[in-house]
């Protein structure tokens, strides 16, 4: 959908002017606390599903996402799946979906697997349709995993890997979908939460920098 | 559909399948699980973490567990601590009670390891229960709705079992013995004829090496090939098997074994698989068995049969019939109370056969049953407990009036041992001079039981005084009976070392795992359902009745009076009942399920082949038994 014949395609970059107040209100709506404690933090876990793995070139399908309250609760009300598919190529209506999922967010610290996929496919949407550099806090289960969960594996291994480990891969029979991926992130990033306040990383603002670090040091050396 | 409904609406599908492989969530309707699954939040908590407790305050969640174990621990000051620990798996909930009081949780909650649970909010928990009836019957009916869930898939299992077994289309694989009897073609004949006197069978297969039959020998073969034909008893079977038996292929059905009995005029055929090996015999029998029988058929054939051969007979269609009704769904109370008619029935036409040999006329007696058949509980697979009462009022004649009794009762026990109930291994039987006693002798070793309860006289008790009159004169039972509990009902000191011995043996719950299964240590993995189960019941029944003057033998009858004379409440008993009866229908399915055709089946179940329904059932009937016996602690003062 957000693929380069689809952004050349588009006469101009004019956003709907309703969809562009919009914008700005979310641009100017302060960011959410993150040196509080875990529990007064609301974390949004997130999955997409995409043609590919390339973020420059492949295609983002959806979105599906949960919030993550009260140091480890999932709450269904607070959930969000976007479908591109069933838009048809309506630009307007991508814009205020992708809107309506920022607006959902509401600046929260955001978890994923992987954030250069997940994180790629997201900056390259929102800079086609909004104009907006997309950039939130990240934690990336990725590179955190090993790091807070060593003794079942210091190295990064490939999500269904860690599911075993968890012991959360005897449910997914057949193919999940993006929200079935969705609640199984959210599950271990509870158990991560927990594991994480008994290691003194006890703020969100912690986490996010545990999540760079780790991801840092895992790369460069 | 907002992008937030959509997201919800997904995130509700991932637990709807969850609820849906568990009760009572599975019984439903959609609108109430999607009433909860859209309000149920996901938490975790990891290993050791308290979920909920008294110091929480009113409990203010429905807690359903998704995964992990959590136990539930009776907070405050608790006399009998050992009683007061249990553990919860998946699908189960908890705290039931509080959340639909709306106060504090009177049990500890704590994860025994990583627990993931689906919290329903108090307010949506008291919603769904005023929507939603069968969630409404789970929660205020916590056994009893699982137990009637239970017992439709149990007739649905048996129904299907019965149907399979009961048609002449059902394949041979299904019909006749499994495990034939065979011997190789260089067996001797001798050593031939010892393994068939051993098997107790009527005939045999030769089988070469590889298992495919070549030849059938039977009783008839004897005198025709052996006896007349003068053939050594050292020479090979081989000699003397009829060659070329009649085989059909196990996917072959009853119909065409039938057939070909009737056209080859044959007896057995025997079964095979695709490459001829041998894997059983279906015998003219085994097709007749198929045909239904009913009630009355089995009380005419029994009541009009003149010999023991024609009884036997009906002790199998007691079995078939008793099996059709498991399949109805028939409870195990009245099933085992069925059974023990129908025993009854037969072995007074034992007796009365056995009169026809012997004349008491002028004597005053009874025939009486003790133990399990005493107490009309008969499961699938019990052997004689008997014994006679009479009136002697010479005593000079006394022994020879007794050895006349022995006489006539040994034809008895033999007899009934040909009709499937076994000798009885303790020599328990009314050909035992010791259970073959007058009036004034039983009344002397009652009391002498009741005033010195030593180990011996206790385990006597359990057996003895649960008696009933079979045959004869009723009135002498009833003698005994009272005279027992006017004895009993005075003896607090016999009363509670019965309720001693009877919490010797504990209902098998781990405080970690759900159950026990290592008690029995040569059967691993396994639980003795009548052991650990069924007679903590009967024990604890016995002594009620004993203790509040209870005539009655059967255990359900008397823990209902006696609860009645003690003011328990209502709901109290069925529950426990409730119990009992759950773990009988086990005993009873095991039986025939997974019992031989013909041989005792055993008591021993594995918890892991239940499936979970019957798992969460089985450990609340456990639970049930558990809470007799800390009555029982308590009000017998037993440490």
């Amino acid at each position: 959908m957000f693929g380069l014949k689809h952004f050349l395609s588009r006469p101009g970059s004019k956003l709907s002017p309703d969809v562009q107040d919009a914008v700005e209100a979310w641009r100017a709506s302060p960011p959410p606390q993150l040196d509080d404690a875990h529990f007064h933090v609301r974390y949004v876990v997130i999955d997409i599903v995409s043609s590919g793995l390339r973020p420059d070139s492949d295609t983002l399908l959806g979105i599906a996402a949960v919030g993550v309250q009260q140091a480890g609760m999932v709450v269904p009300e607070d959930a969000f799946y976007l479908d591109f598919a069933s838009l048809a190529g309506d630009s307007d209506a991508a814009d205020r979906q992708l809107l309506a999922f920022l607006q959902f967010l509401a600046k929260a610290p955001l978890v994923t697997y992987h954030v250069p996929y997940v994180g790629g496919f997201l900056q390259r949407a929102y800079k086609e349709s909004l104009g907006i550099d997309f950039q939130p806090q990240w934690v990336d289960l990725a590179w955190l995993l090993p790091s807070l969960f060593e003794e079942k594996s210091h190295t990064p291994q490939p999500l269904d890997h860690w599911l075993e480990l968890f012991g959360l891969g005897g449910s997914s029979e057949g193919r999940r979908d993006a929200m079935d991926n969705t609640l199984l992130l959210a599950r271990i990033f509870q158990m991560l939460l927990v594991r994480a306040t008994g290691k003194a990383i006890d703020t969100a603002a912690r986490l996010v920098a545990e999540s760079q670090a780790s991801s840092f040091l895992r790369r460069h050396h | 559909m907002s992008l937030r409904q959509e997201g919800r609406r997904r995130v509700a599908g991932n637990t709807l399948a969850f609820l849906k492989n568990h009760a009572p969530f599975n019984k439903m309707k959609a609108e109430a699980l999607q009433f909860f699954a859209d309000k149920a939040q996901l938490v975790f908590h990891p290993a050791g973490s308290e979920i909920v407790g008294p110091a929480a305050g009113n409990v203010r969640y429905f807690y359903l567990i998704e995964s992990g174990k959590v136990q539930a621990r009776q907070a405050g000051e608790v006399t009998v601590t050992e009683y007061s620990i249990l553990s919860l798996g998946a699908g189960e909930s908890f705290p039931i009670g509080a959340v639909t009081a709306g106060r504090p949780s009177t049990n500890l909650y704590t994860a025994v390891d990583d627990v993931f649970c689906y919290q329903l909010p108090a307010e949506d928990f008291l919603k769904l229960m005023a929507s939603s009836p069968e969630f409404n019957l789970f929660c205020t009916q916590y056994i009893a709705s699982l137990l009637d869930q239970s017992r439709r898939q149990l007739q649905l299992q048996f129904a299907q079992r019965a149907s399979e077994q009961q048609t002449l289309n059902s394949p041979l694989a299904g019909i006749g013995s499994r495990s034939p009897v065979s011997v190789t073609p260089e067996t001797p004949v001798r050593r031939a004829l010892e393994t068939m006197s051993q098997a107790g069978v009527g005939s045999l297969v030769i089988v070469g090496e590889d298992r495919r039959p070549v030849g059938v020998f039977t009783r008839s073969d004897l005198l025709d090939r052996v006896v007349l034909a003068d053939l050594s008893h050292s020479a090979p079977i081989s000699q003397a098997m009829s060659t070329s038996p009649f085989m059909l292929e196990e996917h072959a059905t009853a119909y065409d074994a039938m057939l070909a009995m009737a056209t080859n005029g044959i007896r057995h055929v025997l079964v095979t698989d695709a490459e001829g090996k041998l894997t059983g015999v279906v015998s003219e029998r085994d097709l007749f068995a198929l045909q239904r029988v009913g009630l009355r058929q089995i009380r005419q054939s029994i009541e009009g049969a003149h010999d023991v051969a024609s009884l036997q007979q009906s002790a199998a269609d007691v079995r078939q019939l008793a099996f059709n009704m498991l399949a109805q769904g028939v409870g195990a109370e009245q099933l085992t109370q069925f059974i023990s008619a129908l025993n009854d029935a037969l072995t007074r036409r034992v007796i009365q056969l056995n009169l026809e040999r012997h004349n008491f006329d002028g004597i005053e007696w009874a025939w009486l049953a003790f133990g399990s058949e005493g107490r009309d509980e008969q499961t699938f697979s019990t052997d004689q407990d008997n014994g006679i009462v009479f009136v002697c009022n010479d005593a000079a004649a006394l022994d020879a009036m007794r050895q006349r009794f022995l006489n006539f009762a040994l034809g008895v026990n033999q007899d009934l041992d040909r009709c499937g109930f076994p000798l009885c291994k303790g020599n328990i039987m009314a050909s035992n001079p010791q259970w073959c006693l007058t009036l004034e002798e039983w009344k002397d070793q009652f009391a002498s039981w009741v005033r010195v309860p030593q180990p011996e006289a206790l385990l006597n008790a359990t057996i003895f005084f649960d008696f009933r009159p079979l045959f004869g004169k009723a009135e002498l039972a009833e003698a005994m009976r009272r005279h027992l509990l006017a004895q009993t009902s005075s003896s607090p000191m016999f009363l509670r070392a019965m309720a001693h011995n009877a919490l010797d043996v504990e209902p098998p719950l781990g405080k970690i795992r759900d159950f026990l299964t290592d008690l029995e240590p040569d059967q691993p993995g396994k639980i003795d359902l009548k052991k650990y189960g069924s007679r903590i019941f009967v024990d604890v029944a016995r002594i009620y009745a004993l203790a509040t003057g209870v005539h009655n033998t059967n255990s359900v009858q008397r823990l209902r009076l006696a609860a009645k004379r003690l003011s328990i409440r209502d709901d109290e008993v069925n529950a426990i009942l409730e119990g009992l009866d759950f773990i009988q229908l086990l005993r009873l399915q095991h039986q025939y399920l997974e019992g031989e055709p013909g041989k005792q089946g055993d008591n021993l179940i594995n918890p892991d082949s239940l499936n979970e329904l019957d798992r969460r059932i089985l450990k609340e009937s456990f639970r049930q038994a558990r809470k007799i016996q800390t009555r029982l602690k308590l009000d017998y003062q037993v440490n």
